[in-house]
């Protein structure tokens, strides 16, 4: 073998460096995107006032929120609010205005006394605009067809629950399902880190014949316990933090979140063996719960802020048709609907309509309350789960309510050690409440046997 | 010629692997220019900056992004920063939506665009302590628009709140979460605190 030469070092030397340099060169421009920002889209931002007091003035407040401005200004943007009394009739345009505080929304208007006190309530909808390329966004999604709508709270029963005392959390009647955290069956799947967090499992459901099915996403599976063992179905999910739902016949629905390749949230209808029926993109940006509804799976969606049909009678729903049926209470079977708002620090409105509202509560609490787990009829009652917290603590309230106020109460203490889908720790099934919790060891459902007649 | 040619060759393939790619990966079109300093900072404008940041990935200890809507590095490893792909963490994001400095003796405004490398002082536990002079621990019933919730581990943003009592946070999560806005109840966890930005001017 001949020695090399110097030339032939030196230029073997300068072909690696060139060949790097090259190299370093060509994967940065095929890989990364081009330094050249492209203009986003239009969001916003918008909380309904779903229930109102009467005699209380409506003042409908929007976040525009278009591409930054290089000046760092806010986006400079303008809208319309297309609003009625009742359910029915002409809309009447409103022309948005622009305040000097943006906490609450920076764009407004004061709806007309004789539309805020309307004893039918009011509906409407907006058209904002925002941006250099002049974006436009309708919120709700279904605009016209399906509008926001605003109902008077009526003659609600008062429930005031006073001044939450920490620790007196009642023991459940029965641990129905108690799994080790792992990957086999009967164990259930944990991701995460000390430095990162842990996520467990992100959701369950309770099935007619009492099996609980817990989404074991980080195995990518759906483990079902009942009386004769535990049995694993896998389902091909994302691993992300999802929902879930067993429907009556048996079909497994997934709400994924956003993930980094897919920046939608998706819904999966699984068939009983787990495979995948049909995959469908939601209409809005963000859910916070899925639900079943009368004729398919249900979820509650921002920036409509209503309950969106996702599917009807097995069939997926395009995204105008979910936006075109949107509601503003959680539909039942019954043909009601169950209509909640958290107002303020410490006050939470609910109703059930038929049309009109047929009954309604006004519950205040001295302990701030956070998100509202689960609001669902019970026979000629409603089940409502709500959290209470301070800055340190924190804990569930379950209410039983019938027309006149609660008939039985009991707080829950919230084992959460490994993080689940946002309204997705509780469900009603005959005439229990389940719980989904996790500790340091594993994870866990607990059932609270409600002992109230329905 | 021919020495050179087989040794250029040798060098895109060097080029290719994880070390020398990882260094010069979507950093490479970042820059390091100075921020705008600022007299206003309004809660919409940091809406319009944190949203202008949704799809564009997760970087651990990131800080740069652009506006294409899609993770150039959608893979990289969890938690490691040398991987310099796109996207902010957590307290990055935080950090720049904020327009704080990297002293943390300055309770300024100061102004970062999105391919501006930076990811400031500050974990997701710091400002989970307020630490910092632009930063203070506020009660979390209290929390307003683009506020924040802080864990020793994670921080995200309050987007708005929603009618069923949880937020719409804008966060940087996790490397396969993204940056994107999610429902949450970080509000009524106990494992996080109410934290805030001094100096909202509208």
């Amino acid at each position: 073998m001949r020695r090399p030469g110097i030339r032939s070092l030196a230029g073997g030397a300068a072909g690696i460096v060139a060949g790097v340099i090259g190299g370093i060169a060509l994967t940065s421009v095929s890989a990364a995107s081009g330094p050249t920002p492209a203009a986003p889209g239009i969001d916003a931002v918008h909380i309904p006032p779903v229930l109102t007091l009467a005699g209380e003035p409506v003042r409908l407040r929007y976040a525009i929120v278009c591409a930054p401005r290089d000046d760092g200004e806010p986006c400079d943007g303008s809208g319309s609010v297309f609003v009625r009394a009742g359910q029915s009739g002409p809309f009447r345009q409103l022309t948005l205005r622009r305040g000097e505080d943006s906490n609450d929304g920076r764009y407004f208007v004061d709806l007309p006394r004789e539309v805020a006190s309307s004893r039918a309530g009011f509906s409407y909808y907006a058209v904002l605009r925002g941006g250099v390329n002049g974006a436009e966004i309708t919120v709700p999604a279904g605009g016209e067809a399906a509008p926001h709508r605003s109902v008077p709270l009526g003659a609600a029963a008062e429930v005031p629950l006073g001044v939450h005392v920490f620790g007196r959390g009642r023991a459940p009647d029965e641990r129905v399902v108690a799994a080790a955290w792992g990957s086999e069956v009967g164990q259930a799947g944990l991701v995460g880190s000390r430095e990162l967090g842990f996520v467990g499992p992100s959701s369950f459901d309770v099935a007619t014949d009492g099996s609980v099915a817990v989404l074991d996403q980080v195995n990518t599976r759906v483990e079902r316990w009942s009386r004769s063992g535990v049995k694993a179905t896998p389902v091909e999910v994302s691993g992300g933090l999802a929902d879930f739902v067993l429907e009556p016949e048996g079909t497994m629905d997934v709400l994924e979140p956003p993930n980094r390749v897919s920046p939608a949230p998706v819904l999966r209808s699984f068939r009983g063996d787990g495979t995948l029926r049909w995959a469908q993109r939601l209409s809005d940006r963000t859910w916070a719960k899925l639900a079943a509804g009368p004729s398919g799976p249900v979820v509650q969606q921002q920036p409509s802020e209503q309950w969106l049909p996702v599917a009807e009678h097995g069939a997926a729903l395009s995204r105008p048709a979910q936006a075109g049926h949107g509601r503003i209470g959680r539909p039942f079977a019954s043909g009601r609907e169950v209509v909640v708002e958290r107002v303020g620090t410490g006050e939470l409105r609910l109703a059930e309509l038929a049309g009109d509202v047929v009954r309604s509560w006004r519950i205040t609490s001295a302990t701030p309350l956070g998100e509202v787990q689960l609001a669902e009829p019970y026979g000629n009652h409603l089940v409502v789960v709500t959290k209470t917290y301070t800055d340190d603590q924190s804990e569930y309230v379950t209410l039983v309510l019938d027309r006149s106020g609660v008939v039985s109460s009991f707080a829950v203490e919230s084992l959460e050690w490994a993080e689940s889908a946002p309204l997705a720790r509780f469900r009603l099934a005959g005439d229990s409440l389940y719980r989904l919790g996790s500790t340091r060891a594993g994870l866990f459902v607990d059932r609270f046997d409600l002992e109230v007649s329905r | 010629m021919k020495a050179f040619l087989v040794a250029f060759g040798i060098g895109v393939v060097l080029a290719g692997a994880t070390g020398a790619q990882a260094y010069h990966r979507f950093w490479s079109n970042c820059n390091y220019d100075a921020p705008t300093f600022m007299t206003t900072m309004t809660r919409d404008a940091a809406q319009d900056y944190a949203n202008a940041a949704r799809y564009e990935g997760y970087q651990w200890g990131g800080g740069c992004w652009n506006y294409d809507d899609v993770d150039s590095y959608p893979y990289d490893t969890p938690g490691d920063p040398s991987a310099h792909g796109e996207g902010g963490d957590c307290s990055g994001l935080t950090f720049k939506t904020w327009r704080e400095s990297t002293d943390d003796w300055r309770d300024g405004r100061y102004y970062w665009r999105a391919l501006r490398n930076v990811h400031g002082p500050y974990t997701a536990g710091d400002f989970r302590n307020g630490v910092g002079a632009p930063n203070h621990v506020i009660g979390k019933a209290t929390a307003g628009v683009m506020d924040a919730f802080a864990s020793s581990t994670h921080i995200g943003m309050i987007f708005t709140r929603s009618l069923y009592g949880g937020d719409q946070i804008v966060e940087a999560k996790c490397e396969a979460c993204g940056t994107n806005i999610f429902y949450r109840t970080y509000r009524s966890d106990p494992s996080y605190g109410g934290v805030a930005r001094w100096g909202w001017t509208g």
